[in-house]
């Protein structure tokens, strides 16, 4: 009951500083009466601005972590991130297009989450297709394939952001979306993402007996009834529709799907009934806080969440790796 | 009734045929040791038996049904594996891991867990992590996680080879003791244990059966002789007999 308690608690903490940050910080007070309904204008941006931004990187957070909990535990590799399998790289190839190239019909805030979602599917689908085909279907052979398949389409999207960026369409639009950044919704795209949060979460806890088993290794997650081929491209595939939908409301944010599940296994161990929740939270108070410097840091300009995330990440991977190779 | 059998089973790796049209029959109970020097077959004969590895031709059948066509969790609940080597990939506590073997019988009934941990002396480990523990708690877990659901076939791969002798003699006791109600097939190296607590030995040599009998009877065949390569003594002890590896 303890690590729950902790959790929940820091991320109501994280949720209080993050609502008050922002280039001009609002006091607890000033929240509290624009949630009570002042019509003031300070109190509409903060209804309308900075709370679904808030709420919203708590959910692309929560979306990343449980992204990265998935993956770890289907390669069995506390090292393992969505972006290794193609997955965010996918997304990001999507987005770009939906950001770069005229499509016409829907408008670009349908457009750019269906295509990042496209993405996803085409690049994992495609990692999955090449290990079967190159006849290794093991966790190191989807990785590598994955590391293949994520250089490709990084190349493709640098390509056409050198290629298509002319006056009529503004690059650091593209660059900042690609370095990371949750955009502030509506409160009904708030809900939407409510609902697609909650239903990846669902999918993913689906998962949990069977990442469980799979731990114990392929040969008794046999014995034990899992079809371990079947399970791991499913799981696979779950795991990228999860990470695609953070990509498509907060961009490539680095790390927050490797550390989250680790700082979750501190506080709750390495069951995954647990501890998919428990990346989730995390996940949810590292984007919230990390946006909130990203909003506040040097104001009036706006860090990109990316770098944030990647300078604090970025350390903490080397830590891993270095204990990793220690032991 | 759980009888398992394996017709005409080859099973080809990497261009190796490491089972060559290989046909055994076990019946419902009794306790059978699979001996042979390294590379007979024997670890590959456990794993295409527990439906692990689908052989490249040849069937093996559970009760008279062939394997495959069991679901997942079907199999899983009749048929218990011990693998030769086990190492979870996450630290998981006693407990977790105990719970996960109860679970695969999916109907699982109140109180088998708490059964299970007592009845393998785990109690006072239950939260301790698996990196904790020592190679005979290890031992002892693995048969709890294998064994809690009382499956009708236990499949063990050589399981005790790490453990030090008293706890390799508890562990092979507890195996060969399995099979007095029911089917129970265990890879050993030791032949002295082997024929001592078994009643069926099984002796494999590249891949096929040399010679299959019961313990009593097949400790004289020469055939042991010729396929380890080592003239056996065989030495009165008590009222059996046990082998000695001449120099």
């Amino acid at each position: 009951m303890k690590p729950w308690l902790v959790l929940l608690s820091c991320l109501v903490a994280g949720f209080a500083v993050a609502a008050c940050a922002g280039h001009d910080w609002a006091t607890p007070a000033e929240l509290v009466r624009a949630a009570a309904g002042d019509d003031t204008m300070r109190s509409r941006l903060l209804l309308e601005w900075r709370l679904p931004r808030v709420i919203a990187s708590a959910f692309v957070g929560a979306l990343l972590g449980l992204g990265g909990a998935v993956f770890q535990g289907v390669f069995r590799n506390p090292l393992a991130e969505p972006y290794l399998l193609g997955s965010a790289g996918g997304a990001g190839l999507g987005a770009a297009i939906a950001l770069l190239v005229p499509l016409g019909g829907l408008p670009q805030s349908v457009m750019l989450p269906l295509l990042a979602f496209a993405g996803a599917w085409g690049a994992t689908a495609s990692v999955v297709l090449i290990s079967r085909v190159a006849g290794a279907v093991d966790a190191a052979g989807l990785l590598l394939a994955g590391v293949a398949v994520a250089a490709v389409l990084a190349a493709l999207r640098s390509f056409l952001m050198l290629a298509l960026s002319d006056d009529t369409v503004n690059l650091q639009v593209v660059l900042s979306w690609v370095l990371g950044g949750v955009q502030t919704p509506t409160w009904a795209g708030l809900g939407v993402l409510a609902l697609i949060s909650a239903a990846c979460f669902g999918l993913a806890l689906t998962l949990a007996r069977g990442l469980d088993v799979l731990g114990l290794g392929e040969t008794m997650a046999k014995s034990f009834g899992l079809d371990v081929r079947t399970f791991v491209a499913l799981a696979v595939l779950a795991g990228s529709v999860v990470v695609a939908a953070a990509v498509a409301y907060g961009g490539l944010v680095a790390f927050v799907g490797l550390a989250a599940p680790h700082v979750a296994r501190w506080l709750v161990g390495p069951l995954h009934r647990p501890l998919l929740p428990a990346s989730a939270l995390v996940g949810a108070l590292v984007v919230t806080l990390a946006d909130a410097i990203a909003r506040s840091a040097l104001p009036p300009a706006e860090i990109p969440l990316g770098l944030i995330t990647a300078i604090a990440g970025g350390p903490f991977f080397i830590f891993l790796l270095a204990r990793r190779l220690r032991a | 009734m759980t009888g398992l059998s394996a017709k005409n089973i080859v099973l080809q790796r990497g261009g190796a045929t490491l089972l060559a049209d290989l046909s055994l029959s076990f019946p419902p109970a009794g306790s059978v040791a699979i001996v042979g020097p390294n590379g007979a077959g024997k670890s590959m004969l456990m794993k295409v038996l527990a439906g692990i590895e689908a052989p490249t031709a040849g069937q093996v059948l559970l009760g008279g049904r062939p394997v495959p066509e069991l679901s997942a969790g079907a199999r899983a609940r009749a048929i218990g594996y011990l693998p030769q080597h086990f190492e979870p990939h996450w630290d998981l506590s006693v407990l977790d891991l105990v719970r996960l073997g109860v679970e695969r019988a999916g109907d699982a009934v109140a109180g088998v867990l708490d059964r299970s941990i007592e009845q393998y002396e785990l109690t006072a480990l239950r939260q301790r992590r698996w990196s904790t523990l020592s190679g005979g708690e290890r031992g002892r877990v693995l048969l709890a996680m294998v064994l809690a659901t009382n499956p009708p076939v236990l499949l063990a791969d050589e399981p005790s080879a790490s453990l030090d002798i008293r706890h390799r003699l508890d562990a092979v006791r507890t195996l060969a003791h399995y099979g007095r109600d029911r089917l129970s097939i265990v890879v050993m190296h030791d032949l002295d244990l082997a024929f001592r607590l078994f009643e069926r030995v099984v002796v494999m040599e590249r891949g096929h059966v040399a010679a299959d009998g019961s313990a009593r009877d097949l400790i004289d065949t020469p055939a042991l002789d010729a396929v380890f390569g080592v003239r056996f003594e065989r030495v009165v002890l008590g009222d059996g007999r046990i082998l000695h590896a001449g120099l």
